[in-house]
């Protein structure tokens, strides 16, 4: 045993390159791919507080419209923190808040709130913002909305001219008068377009809760041949239209905006949009609670909601945003009132009630057929 | 891996020498003990607590994975899938490994900083990569129709295909390195000694240099099947509708559904199916002289 060990050492001296060298360079490289995201840094006099961001060209939007203009203002610095919802959970679980500040979209909230880890937004010790300006139906309890976003039709201007582009998702679904690879929406992406399915399969816009899931599968059962792939992030949907990989497909429509306005022939069709809110919240527990308060108290102004849908298209929830920012702007927007009107509110309650459910039915769907 | 460790404590011509000897080994394994205890065994029994526990003690995650068949299927899916991408990985490794084994020395450190590279960057960055070579109207597509090759871009991305070929590439490296260690701890001579003897290149590879490598193989095959349970980013990204792996509906349930029992529950079969192939492997392969080649 031990003869043929000393014979390796031998022969890796001799090669130069011994089994540790590899595995120090190894261990290197791990080391580096794990490096920690939270650096410590300084806390100012101000302190902090800590929030949790999604990425994306929306997170740069942020920075720039919200917190470099917070910290400016009050001193307080702003750490951002990536973070998922399980690992939102799994904070509040054990007790161990690293974090302050909860930014994610209604499903996500909700399951925050329904497992109680969301403190009460103090609407009454806001001094900025006016709660009265903001939307009734993102005011809530312990959210308060901070965006309206969209799940649109996107397709490729090339594969279809605009005025040629499917205007509904009937036609979406009608893969032979509107020929090209398309892509719908992946569990992991917040929800599947059971939605989309239904509106398709002539179900009226009003009466799609609570959604029918069976005929929703039935529905998608007939535009599969020509999914070429179920999106899971926003980056991926942007790539695979820019790309050309489809020509059509569901996505939000800040991240079509986003490759469209860098050159990509890409644009929305913007009926029968699925309108969604994403929210502000305040963990449970959180270390830096009131400087969180304040965070949010100064995002809920007119001025920075209307700054940041200047950078991404994602629509205000103060309703006196709308009264600076300029037209060309607002067109963009998917609560504008002319996107608003021909589009359907998601119900995330309704998302959030019956994920288990459509989880193992999407796990059956997609291994069924090839 | 103490594996090595109990051989030696039953090791029969044991002097008190020897045991002295093996206590000190003893100290020497303690650290890694007490770290793999805390942050590696102690967690699992967390999983395994957490899977039959849900407002109360019930088996509701495990009847729920044999309610359907859905689940069964994705790990047999799963299985498959790491089982294509090891064999691959092993063809295209043996031969670099060999390479990285028996060239020059100096040679051999460049080869091996090429294999490691990889790693130096993220992986969901190189699977995005691979998105942008295998596309319809990617890069390989592109010179194929241009070449006149194939009229229509081959569908190699967003199905079964794209997925053996990402994981494939992320797993290489720890097949190549796996295999080299132990190729590199063949002595030559007996390949010479081989071809002394009236073999041919190809007997004395057969009969005597593939034959040693057996346990960098066993070794390899084994990192690299284990490793490939546990995807989930690459056939994520790389897959088509229906490639899904274990792995992808473990994370959907611990931050989709927010069921963590049942994604505990899935887990713990997903391990216990890897220990039952891994010791049915063990028997086949005769693993044991694996870590005779590393003791």
């Amino acid at each position: 045993m031990s003869q043929t060990r000393r014979e390796q050492m031998v022969l890796a001296r001799s090669t130069g390159v011994s089994r540790r060298h590899l595995l120090a360079g190894t261990a290197a490289a791990l080391a580096t791919a794990s490096m920690p995201i939270v650096w410590p840094r300084r806390a100012s006099a101000a302190g902090k507080v800590v929030l949790r961001t999604i990425g994306g060209a929306y997170e740069e939007a942020v920075v720039k419209a919200i917190v470099e203009p917070f910290t400016k203002a009050t001193g307080i610095e702003v750490v951002k923190v990536p973070a998922t919802l399980g690992k939102l959970l799994a904070m509040f679980e054990s007790g161990n808040i690293e974090l302050d500040v909860v930014d994610a979209g209604e499903l996500g909230m909700i399951s925050l709130s329904q497992k109680g880890a969301l403190e009460k937004i103090n609407y009454k010790g806001w001094k900025l913002a006016n709660p009265d300006d903001m939307d009734p139906f993102i005011r809530r309890d312990d959210m308060v909305g901070d965006i309206y976003f969209s799940s649109v039709l996107g397709y490729n201007t090339q594969a279809f001219p605009t005025g040629k582009q499917p205007r509904s998702w009937a036609e979406f679904w009608d893969l032979k008068k509107f020929v090209g690879p398309r892509m719908l929406a992946d569990l992991a992406s917040g929800n599947i377009d059971l939605e989309f399915a239904l509106l398709a399969d002539g179900v009226p816009k009003d009466k799609l809760y609570p959604l029918d899931i069976e005929r929703g599968f039935k529905s998608l059962d007939r535009v599969r041949p020509a999914i070429r792939k179920f999106w899971d992030t926003g980056a991926l949907s942007a790539q695979m239209l820019a790309d050309k990989e489809v020509v059509l497909g569901s996505i939000w429509n800040g991240r079509l905006q986003a490759v469209a306005d860098k050159g990509a022939p890409l644009a929305i069709e913007w009926n029968e949009a699925s309108l969604q809110s994403q929210y502000w919240g305040v963990l449970k527990g959180a270390k830096n609670a009131e400087n969180a308060h304040r965070f949010i108290d100064f995002a809920c102004q007119p001025e920075p909601q209307a700054n940041l849908a200047k950078l991404i298209p994602y629509g205000p929830t103060n309703r006196q945003a709308f009264k600076s920012i300029p037209a060309d702007v607002a067109a963009r927007l998917p609560s504008s009132p002319e996107h608003k009107a021909r589009a359907f509110l998601q119900n995330g309650k309704w998302w959030a009630d019956n994920r288990a459910k459509v989880s193992e039915r999407w796990s059956q769907w997609l291994l069924q057929k090839g | 891996m103490n594996a090595d460790g109990s051989a030696l404590v039953t090791a029969p011509t044991m002097v008190a020498a020897d045991r002295r000897e093996t206590r000190r080994y003893l100290l020497l394994l303690l650290p890694a003990l007490l770290t793999l205890g805390t942050f590696f065994v102690y967690p699992l029994f967390g999983i395994l607590l957490r899977s039959v526990y849900k407002n109360g003690y019930t088996l509701e995650s495990y009847r729920q994975i044999v309610r359907t068949s859905v689940y069964l299927t994705v790990i047999a899916l799963t299985f498959r899938t790491a089982a294509v991408v090891t064999l691959i990985a092993l063809l295209l490794g043996y031969p670099l490994a060999y390479v990285l084994a028996t060239v020059r020395p100096r040679l051999a450190r460049v080869l091996v900083v090429i294999v490691v590279l990889p790693f130096l960057t993220s992986i969901i960055v190189r699977t995005y990569a691979w998105m942008v070579l295998l596309g319809r109207n990617g890069v390989v597509n592109q010179y194929l129709v241009a070449l006149g090759l194939t009229q229509a871009p081959l569908p190699l991305l967003y199905n079964q295909a794209g997925v053996v070929v990402g994981m494939t590439y992320v797993l290489l490296p720890f097949m190549v390195l796996t295999l080299a260690s132990v190729m590199r701890g063949i002595d030559p001579a007996l390949v010479r000694a081989a071809h002394s003897l009236g073999a041919s290149r190809w007997q004395a590879f057969r009969r005597v240099f593939l034959p040693l490598s057996a346990p960098g193989i066993a070794g390899g095959t084994l990192l690299v099947f284990i490793l490939s349970l546990g995807f989930f980013i690459t056939p994520a990204l790389m897959g088509g509708p229906s490639d899904v792996m274990i792995a992808m509906l473990i994370e959907r349930e611990v931050e989709f559904t927010l069921n963590w029992s049942f994604a505990s529950a899935l887990g713990v079969i997903l391990l216990a199916l890897t220990l039952i192939g891994f010791a049915v492997y063990y028997r086949l392969m005769r693993l044991e002289r694996l870590f005779e080649g590393l003791g």
